[in-house]
Formats: C-alpha cells, sequence, structure tokens
C-alpha cells in the first residue's frame, strides 16, 4: 500500500470542538464525528459566506475569538507528515454566520436576493439591457456570459430552463422583467420549438433549432450521443417546466393545452401500458419505444423517464390546476420508483436503469451499474412532497432510507457537499465505494441534497435532517457562488475549489440554464422560511384576464404539509384584498380584463421549536 | 409504397409513389435512406404521394438530417397542395427548398 509522505491542501468540514489559544490550535469535529486538529498561523485569513452581489466580508481579525464549540465552519489548508501524522495548518477559514449557531442562508430573503442576481446574470447574457429577443438566445455562454460567434444552436429543453428559472424569479421578487422573458421565453417555444401531431392529436418538442440569421432549421430528434436519433422522454418533459411555472403566474391557457396535449403523448407513447412507468425513448418515425432502430436505447425506462416529470413540470401543473388527473399521475410516478428502485440489498443506491419488464439493466452505455448520487437525493426530495399530497408509509420509509444511506455512500463527511457519480457495488476487495469518473460536485447535485434534506427535516422533524441541509446548503453557497463574474460554477473539485475546463467552465449548456440554480432558491426560500425558520414568505403572480379557470389562482408554493401555512393577506395592485380562502390557499380573482398584479403572503402556522436568526 | 432512384445530371432523385403513413413510412425511410448520396445533391419526388401523415413529415425530417449530415443538399418537388399547406402549417416547409419541377429541381441543385 501506498504511503502518504508528502504535503497536500485540502478542506475540513466540521463543527468547533474547543479552542487552545496557547497553543493556537483548534479542534474541528466532521459530521461524521471524526476530530481534526488545525493550526492557525499568523496569516490565516477568514472570511464570512456572503450572498451573490453581497461584497467580500473580512472576518479575519476577529477569527479567534469566533472559534466558539458549535460553530459550523470550512477550512482550507496543508497537510504536512511529521512526527508519524499530519499536522493540519489553515490557509483560511470560512464561517458561515456571524453568531455561532447562525446559518446566513437561512436569513429570510437570502434565497430571494440569490434569484434576482441569477436572473439578472443570465436576463443581461442572453438578451443585454434592451429588448428581450429569443431569437437573440444561445444555448451556449461562457464563464463571464458572453455568447459564442460560432455556435448558433437554440435547444428546447435549455430554453424551457431558463424560463422555469425567470418564472420563479418572478414568483419571489414580482419583477416584471424576469416574467417579460419568462412568458416571451414561452412564445418562442410554442412558435418555433413545437410540433402538433395533427394525425394524433398530439404535441412533441423539437430537440432544437439552429439560427442562421433569419433562417432556421430545425433539429428533430436528439443529436446528442446517448439519445441520438431518438426522442428521448427527458426532452418532452423538461420542454414542459419553464411554461408550467410560467403558467403558475399566469394562468395562459395556451400554455395550459400544450401541457395536456404533451402529457397525452406520455401517456399514449411513452407510457407501459401493461408492466408500468414510461419508457425513456420513441422511434422518432414510428413514435414506438420498442422499435429496433432505437438501438441500446429500445425497450428501456429509467429515472427520467419514470421519476423526472415530477419535479419537472408534474408537481407545479397539479399545484396550478388542481386536476386530479395530475394527482393520479403523481401518485401513480411515487408508487412505481417506490415499488422497484429499492435495491438495497445490493447497493445503497436505488437501481435507475430497467429493461422493459423491470429487471436490472447494469450495462446499459455509460451507466452501467452506477448510481448518479442526486438522483437518490431528488427521489427523497419527492417523495416527501408526495407524502403530503397522498401520505403512505412506503413512500416515508423509502425517503427515510435514502436520507439515511446517503450521506455516507454519495456524501462527503470530511469536506461537505454531494459527489456525482458512483459505482452501486463494491469490487472484492474495496472498502470504500468508487467514483465512476471523478470526485468533483456538480450544482445540480447540491440542490438535491439541500432541498431533500430540507423537506425531510420540515415534514417527519428529526433534528439530523436540519444538521444535513444546513451543511448541504452551507457547501453550495461557501464554494459554488461565481462572486466575480456571476451565477453559480457548475462543478467544483472535493476541496470546493471551482473546477472551470471544458463545457464545466460555462455558465449555459446543454446541462446548465438557470433550471437547478433557480428551483433551488424557490424552494430553499419556501422550505427554509415556511418550514425551518418559521417566517412568512409573498409571491407574486400575474393572471391573464382569461386565464385560470373559475378565476382562481392557486398560490400553494410546493405540496407542503396540510394545515402548515395559511394564506394571510392579498394584495392586488398594492391594494389590500380580501376575496380570497385562507386554508385553501387560493385567491378569488377579481372580474377584470386589465392584468392585475398579485402579491400574496404566506404565513407558516406552526413556530419551530428550535430558535434560528 | 415503393421508392425508385435514377441519377440525373448528377443529381440523384428518389421517386415515392404511395401514401407515406405511420406504416409506409418507416419502409419508405428504410429505402431511401441508402440511396442519400454523400456530398451530393437529391431531389425527392413526390407528385406520386397523394396522402402523407404526420409520421411521413417526421421521416421527412429526419431523411432531410441525414442528408446534410452527409454533406448533401436536398430539394422536394411535386408536393401535392395539401401536403404543401400541412408542412407549412406544421413548420417543416421554412427549411425544405421546393421546386415545381424536376427539371427546375436538377436546374437548382446544379446551380
Amino acid at each position: 500500500m501506498n504511503q502518504l509522505d508528502f504535503t497536500f491542501s485540502d478542506t475540513i468540514a466540521g463543527y468547533v470542538v474547543d479552542h487552545d489559544r496557547a497553543a493556537d490550535t483548534f479542534s474541528l469535529r466532521t459530521s461524521d464525528g471524526r476530530v481534526f486538529t488545525v493550526r492557525l498561523k499568523d496569516n490565516t485569513y477568514a472570511q464570512m459566506v456572503r450572498n451573490l452581489g453581497e461584497p467580500y466580508a473580512d472576518a479575519t481579525g476577529p477569527i479567534r475569538e469566533m472559534l466558539v464549540p458549535g460553530r459550523y465552519l470550512y477550512t482550507y489548508g496543508v497537510y504536512y507528515p511529521e512526527q508519524g501524522a499530519f499536522t493540519f495548518e489553515a490557509q483560511f477559514v470560512v464561517f458561515v454566520g456571524r453568531k455561532p449557531d447562525e446559518y446566513a442562508f437561512e436569513r429570510q430573503d437570502w434565497w430571494i436576493r440569490q434569484i434576482e442576481q441569477l436572473a439578472d446574470f443570465y436576463v443581461h447574457a442572453q438578451f443585454g439591457d434592451g429588448t428581450i429577443d429569443y431569437r437573440d438566445y444561445r444555448t451556449t455562454i461562457s464563464l463571464t456570459g458572453e455568447k459564442p460567434t460560432d455556435h448558433f444552436r437554440q435547444e428546447t429543453d435549455t430554453i424551457s430552463r431558463l424560463v422555469y428559472g425567470l418564472a420563479s424569479a418572478y414568483l419571489l421578487t414580482g419583477v416584471d422583467r424576469y416574467l417579460e422573458a419568462a412568458e416571451k421565453g414561452t412564445d418562442y417555444l410554442r412558435e418555433h420549438m413545437r410540433f402538433y401531431d395533427a394525425d394524433e392529436n398530439i404535441v412533441y418538442w423539437y430537440h432544437g433549432i439552429d439560427v442562421h440569421g433569419r433562417r432556421e432549421d430545425k433539429v428533430f430528434a436528439s443529436e446528442f450521443g446517448d439519445d441520438l436519433d431518438a426522442i428521448p422522454a427527458y426532452e418532452q418533459i423538461y420542454a414542459l417546466a419553464g411554461p408550467i411555472q410560467t403558467y403558475r403566474i399566469s394562468g395562459d391557457p395556451r400554455i395550459l393545452k400544450d401541457a395536456e396535449l404533451t402529457v397525452d403523448l406520455f401517456d399514449r407513447f411513452y407510457l407501459d401500458a401493461e408492466q408500468g412507468g414510461y419508457f425513456s425513448h420513441l422511434d422518432p418515425i414510428t413514435l414506438g419505444a420498442r422499435s429496433e432502430s432505437l438501438g441500446e436505447n429500445s425497450g428501456k425506462k429509467n429515472w427520467n423517464s419514470v421519476g423526472d416529470h415530477a419535479p419537472a413540470y408534474l408537481v407545479n401543473l397539479w399545484l396550478a390546476t388542481g386536476e386530479q388527473r395530475y394527482a393520479d399521475f403523481l401518485e401513480n410516478t411515487f408508487d412505481t420508483i417506490t415499488e422497484h428502485f429499492p435495491d438495497y440489498a445490493q447497493s445503497p443506491f436505488v437501481q435507475e436503469k430497467f429493461f422493459e419488464d423491470w429487471s436490472h439493466d447494469t450495462s446499459h452505455m455509460w451507466q452501467q451499474n452506477r448510481a448518479v448520487v442526486g438522483h437518490n437525493l431528488k427521489i427523497a426530495w419527492n417523495l416527501m412532497r408526495m407524502q403530503s399530497l397522498k401520505p403512505k408509509d412506503a413512500y416515508v420509509r423509502f425517503a427515510r432510507t435514502i436520507a439515511e444511506h446517503m450521506p455516507a455512500a454519495g456524501g462527503d463527511a470530511q469536506r461537505g457537499g454531494w459527489y456525482d457519480v458512483m459505482e452501486r457495488a463494491l469490487e472484492p476487495g474495496q472498502e470504500r465505494y468508487r467514483f465512476a469518473f471523478h470526485d468533483r460536485k456538480a450544482w445540480w447535485q447540491q440542490e438535491q441534497g439541500i432541498l431533500a434534506y430540507q423537506i425531510l427535516h420540515g415534514v417527519l422533524g428529526d433534528e439530523a435532517f436540519l444538521r444535513h441541509a444546513r451543511e448541504s446548503s452551507a457547501f453550495y453557497n461557501a464554494f459554488f457562488l461565481d462572486h466575480d463574474d456571476g451565477a453559480i460554477f457548475f462543478n467544483v473539485l472535493a476541496n470546493g475549489v471551482p473546477y472551470l475546463l471544458g463545457t464545466e467552465r460555462l455558465k449555459g449548456s446543454h446541462s446548465m440554464s438557470m433550471y437547478h440554480s433557480g428551483e433551488l432558491c424557490f424552494l430553499a426560500s419556501v422550505y427554509t422560511n415556511l418550514l425551518i425558520t418559521g417566517a412568512p414568505l409573498d409571491l407574486y403572480f400575474k393572471p391573464l384576464p382569461n386565464g385560470f379557470v373559475d378565476r382562481v389562482l392557486r398560490v400553494s408554493p410546493d405540496i407542503l404539509p396540510p394545515g402548515s401555512v395559511e394564506l394571510t393577506a392579498v394584495w392586488i395592485d398594492d391594494e389590500p384584498y380580501e376575496d380570497f380562502d385562507r386554508e385553501a390557499l387560493s385567491v378569488k380573482l377579481p372580474d377584470t380584463q386589465r392584468r392585475p398584479r398579485v402579491k400574496v403572503r404566506l404565513t407558516p402556522t406552526k413556530v419551530p421549536a428550535r430558535g434560528t436568526p | 409504397m415503393t421508392v425508385t432512384d435514377r441519377v440525373e445530371q448528377g443529381v440523384t432523385i428518389v421517386a415515392i409513389e404511395g401514401e407515406l403513413d405511420g406504416k409506409s413510412a418507416p419502409e419508405a425511410q428504410q429505402a431511401i435512406v441508402p440511396l442519400v448520396p454523400a456530398d451530393g445533391k437529391l431531389l425527392i419526388d413526390m407528385h406520386g404521394v397523394p396522402y402523407m401523415s404526420s409520421a411521413g413529415l417526421r421521416m421527412m425530417l429526419l431523411l432531410y438530417r441525414q442528408a446534410v449530415a452527409k454533406g448533401s443538399v436536398v430539394a422536394l418537388v411535386g408536393l401535392s397542395e395539401e401536403i404543401e399547406d400541412t408542412m407549412s402549417a406544421t413548420g417543416f416547409l421554412d427549411f425544405f427548398t421546393v421546386v415545381g419541377s424536376v427539371a427546375s429541381g436538377i436546374e437548382l441543385l446544379n446551380a
């Protein structure tokens, strides 16, 4: 075996145990209970975690006074191998709050300010400061927000994902320019990316278009290696994400119609009516899921095709409409996941690739017998949402199992944060699950960890879940925010240092487009305020005169435990308004041909037992 | 549904005869794809196609993409009014070059 007899730099995340002023050291207990001694140097510096848009906040002066027991912090430094062990000397320290028990990102407006910064970055990068015109949109944008001069692709999904982020930003801030950008993006998708199939009376969405001046080339089937010449379910799913989040605000019946016809596509062509679940790919000509032309994707099911409906659009579609069809779809989705995904006799990770008969597919393309950590966390998060719509013991058991396995299997107890893709099984002689490709940490998987443990705590109350939620959120806010160029880094190294190479350097790409970062801000605002700290939350809507059925605006921000939140005040065009249902979380809109701006205040009914800032 | 091909003045002319629907479109695609030239010119003659369902539309779109991927240029000739309307309404027509006759198609592709 190798001996580590060299110096190296790394991060430690943990809780201060004690501070030895004489030795100028302190000890730090990691999330899993191991204790490290940290030596301060005379040039160790410290900073406070800060939000996007906030100036650097130095904490070097009071660093020693702040080392009080129980405080959570990060320290980055150098390990020196000497005297049979390692001395760790701190280069810098990151504090997550001014007070010992404070977590800055639990401030009422933390995530609201963050989404405002994100929306400003993306609107400026894509459209400048003038007219918002989606002919100018490009899927690819650089680290600094620049557009390429030699790449003109507009992917349906990345527009939809951007629209999702912008609509979420409007919901939290009421800034009209965000809604304008969301609505124009939704219109653009409808006019340029939508295919209405008159023969089948369904809608499906192009993969994207290439813009050449005034000419555009439509790209029908996917051009990505995993999905080549097929219509992958996840592209159709994510095509709805942005429009449906916009529908929650506007009630635009054209969006609802497109959504209904796309759900028809899922139910008539992707659904496996005999064995349950949804297929992952369709043949673009026959719309069959079992065509030989699909190659390795023929007759397959996976997490995305079975489960991603829920977070991408289905929960939001149900929230906005209250339609039983979507509640049933959600229940069926989570019943299917609960029945087929657990595989704990074999692995701490769920099984997420399947053949048609639900037997396990462990040899598919690059996925092999591998686990995506974020998918495990996403399942736990969404099971807890579903639990508040239709409670089942099986949902809670499964979510708890995931939550209990993930910190050791897919989390980094030493430095904080969540890993990416892992091998699901140990090979002979191995004691630790292997990283499939690298030990970097992607932004979207951090989101899943934060939301999963926030809602697990919010619904079930376990303090351990709150601790994991805080640790997850701390890592994201300490290391993923790009304070120099704006928005969020795609990937960081295990130690939290940004990884800025290749496509992972980009702020806009096939993978990244303000969807996960915006979703995190929106739902972390909801869960933090309404389920954890007990603070009120204001949301903004702008319904069209011919929008919501019966002029009923549903304002529940997520599927929350029944009775946990009340609608305590409503303003229409800044005037107090009384026609609302406090418990049903709905507003009876005035009968008007104008388009009112509706502001609502949601207030948690229970004051949390613990004190939080 | 039958597919025939010939070459005139360096242009590969593929003529389709019969309805293009959910059943025949995959067969048409299988027959036509091997005929698509590399770095060449392709004229699809649709005079003999009285009806095209959305499956036919999707087939045309894939065919177009595969031709472009091979470096070829594509034109369509002989679209019935109904098919042209359908292609126009779905936005498919925008990226096909449509010509009025085989002769004008050959002339355009050789220009």
